[in-house]
């Protein structure tokens, strides 16, 4: 009997053994499944006076860990509480810029890298400019929303404006709006839009985000290349060319035949047409609206 | 009063200042640091660079809720735990008056807050530093409102342990007064909720209470919003005004109250 304990401890080494099975049956990271029991940030707010900005960093974290949490390892990616998370944040701190921001972003893009809720995006960001007023990225934020998610032009172009109008906003927010406006829609001026935030961007998600638009937006650009290449081809040849090595060989084109994170373009020889691999990391089915 | 009853608060002051020290506050400083240094180390990198705003949240926050913690669980304990071991009678054979007892508890737990409050801020002041972000001091637009709110929390719970005989009872009621105080917003726009309540009823309820919410500089410094010296003055003035008035009616409770 004296020895029971002596001997419970050897059961000690049992335990990672244990949990190796149990990580083995149900993976290593496994999302919780997340419940909001209030859904008011208005609620939330009378129930700790004096502790809003607490709970408002509390409610962001959560936010921040319930997205990549969901993003990184669920199988069916559900981004329904974001929304709600978002929106208690900033109730609970107004000028917490970055949860407008980078909720916004989390809220808009396409599933499954985002909750794919545009609408929501842009409303949100519009309380963050009515609550911030004198932050101009909020307003170049809330223009290039309307310009890239809902292809409003004339909307985006006015919220550029508004921005430019801000004291301390850089000089270029002007000439984006006009451009927005002239050419709205199309993928040069989302090519200037994107290069603006990722220039301006500190490192981090909205950084890689904008490169990674501004990836795609170049991949179009070179398969453009090759595709207008395989016409003339076609043209000498009487026929598509049977591989883009052929069309490289041939010496009518320059342009890559890989896309800007490197996974080689698909080729359909039949049509003659490239096309982003939907292998590649940068591929989204939304990128149809920039052509080809 | 003279100097020697001066004198005579201060020694009351000191002894509670050492018995409170030795009790729980060092607790609540470890746990702190814990916080500040967890913090400080992890929050970089799961808040997306809010870091320094959470830094300086979660410090003035804590300053703020561990105080009142102290203020009130300590509080309810002055008075009350030297009349449970007896420990107050010999006390009072001595020259020292109800008054200069009662007024030297009030100054030492008072005290032993404004060491909690500084140990706290040098925290959060080395949390920044290694962290690498600069040294706000405009912080202590913040941290001084949030003593001079657990100053009258302490003159609260002083005036609540001797109405009541009960510490539970004592402790409970500064608890709600101490919450009520910080709804004090809500008190003030009753008639938008309630609007059959009569008005002198929420203006008087509004002005009785203690409006803690004045004391909350948090959201203001931490964006780095002007504080002037006109709002610390009259929320020191307030505070003044309000700990007076309750240390009185404490005063008069006391020099009233039998001790059997």
């Amino acid at each position: 009997m004296r020895l029971i304990p002596y001997l419970a401890l050897l059961l000690l080494p049992v335990l990672p053994l244990v949990q190796q099975r149990i990580d083995g049956r149900l993976g290593s990271f496994r999302v919780q499944h997340e419940a909001l029991y209030l859904w008011s940030g208005e609620h939330v707010r009378r129930l700790t006076p004096g502790f809003e900005n607490l709970m408002a960093d509390i409610y962001w974290l959560r936010t921040v860990q319930y997205f990549g949490g969901q993003r990184a390892f669920s199988t069916d990616k559900r981004f329904d509480l974001l929304g709600p998370l978002v929106n208690i944040t900033t109730a609970l701190d107004p000028r917490l810029v970055i949860a407008y921001r980078y909720g916004a972003t989390f809220l808009a893009e396409p599933w499954p890298m985002g909750a794919g809720k545009p609408e929501e995006a842009v409303a949100l960001l519009r309380r963050g400019v009515a609550q911030n007023p004198r932050d101009w990225r909020l307003r170049q934020d809330l223009g290039m929303f309307y310009f890239f998610f809902l292809s409003d032009g004339a909307h985006a172009s006015e919220a550029l404006m508004e921005g430019a109008r801000v004291p301390g906003a850089p000089p270029f927010l002007k000439a984006l709006a006009a451009q927005v406006l002239v050419k709205g829609g199309e993928r040069q001026s989302a090519k200037m839009l994107w290069q603006q935030i990722y220039e301006q961007s500190e490192p981090g998600q909205l950084k890689d985000n904008a490169g990674l638009h501004l990836a795609q937006l170049q991949s179009l650009d070179a398969i453009d290349a090759l595709n207008e290449a395989a016409m003339e081809f076609a043209r000498r040849a009487g026929r598509p060319p049977a591989s883009l090595e052929e069309l490289r060989r041939s010496g009518l084109t320059a342009a890559p035949v890989v896309d800007a994170v490197g996974t080689p373009f698909e080729y359909n020889a039949s049509t003659g047409k490239a096309s982003l691999s939907p292998r590649s990391p940068i591929w989204r089915r939304e990128l149809a609206k920039y052509g080809p | 009063m003279g100097p020697r009853g001066l004198s005579r608060i201060l020694a009351v002051a000191a002894n509670t200042f050492r018995e409170t020290i030795r009790e729980r506050v060092l607790y609540n400083l470890l746990f702190f640091a814990l916080v500040m240094t967890v913090c400080g180390l992890l929050l970089g990198q799961i808040s997306i660079r809010q870091d320094e705003k959470i830094i300086k949240d979660i410090a003035l926050a804590a300053m703020d809720l561990f105080g009142t913690a102290i203020a009130v669980f300590v509080g309810v304990g002055l008075v009350s735990k030297e009349i449970e071991r007896r420990s107050l009678y010999p006390l009072m054979a001595k020259p020292v008056t109800r008054d200069e007892f009662l007024l030297g508890k009030f100054a030492g737990l008072s005290f032993t807050l404004l060491v909690n409050v500084m140990v706290m801020a040098a925290g959060l002041y080395l949390t920044l530093l290694l962290t690498g972000r600069p040294l706000d001091l405009r912080l202590l637009a913040a941290v001084f409102p949030i003593f001079l709110s657990l100053v009258l929390t302490v003159a609260v719970v002083l005036l609540f342990s001797i109405l009541f005989t009960s510490t539970a009872l004592a402790a409970f009621a500064s608890l709600i007064l101490v919450v009520a105080g910080r709804f004090s917003d809500v008190i003030r726009n009753m008639k938008e909720v309630a609007p059959g309540a009569p008005a002198w009823l929420i203006q008087g309820l509004y002005y009785a209470l203690p409006n803690y919410r004045n004391f909350d500089f948090k959201d203001r410094v931490v964006y780095g919003d002007p504080v002037s010296t006109g709002d610390l003055g009259w929320v020191t003035v307030y505070a003044a005004v309000y700990v007076a008035l309750v240390l009185g009616i404490a005063l008069a409770a006391f020099r009233r109250r039998e001790f059997v």
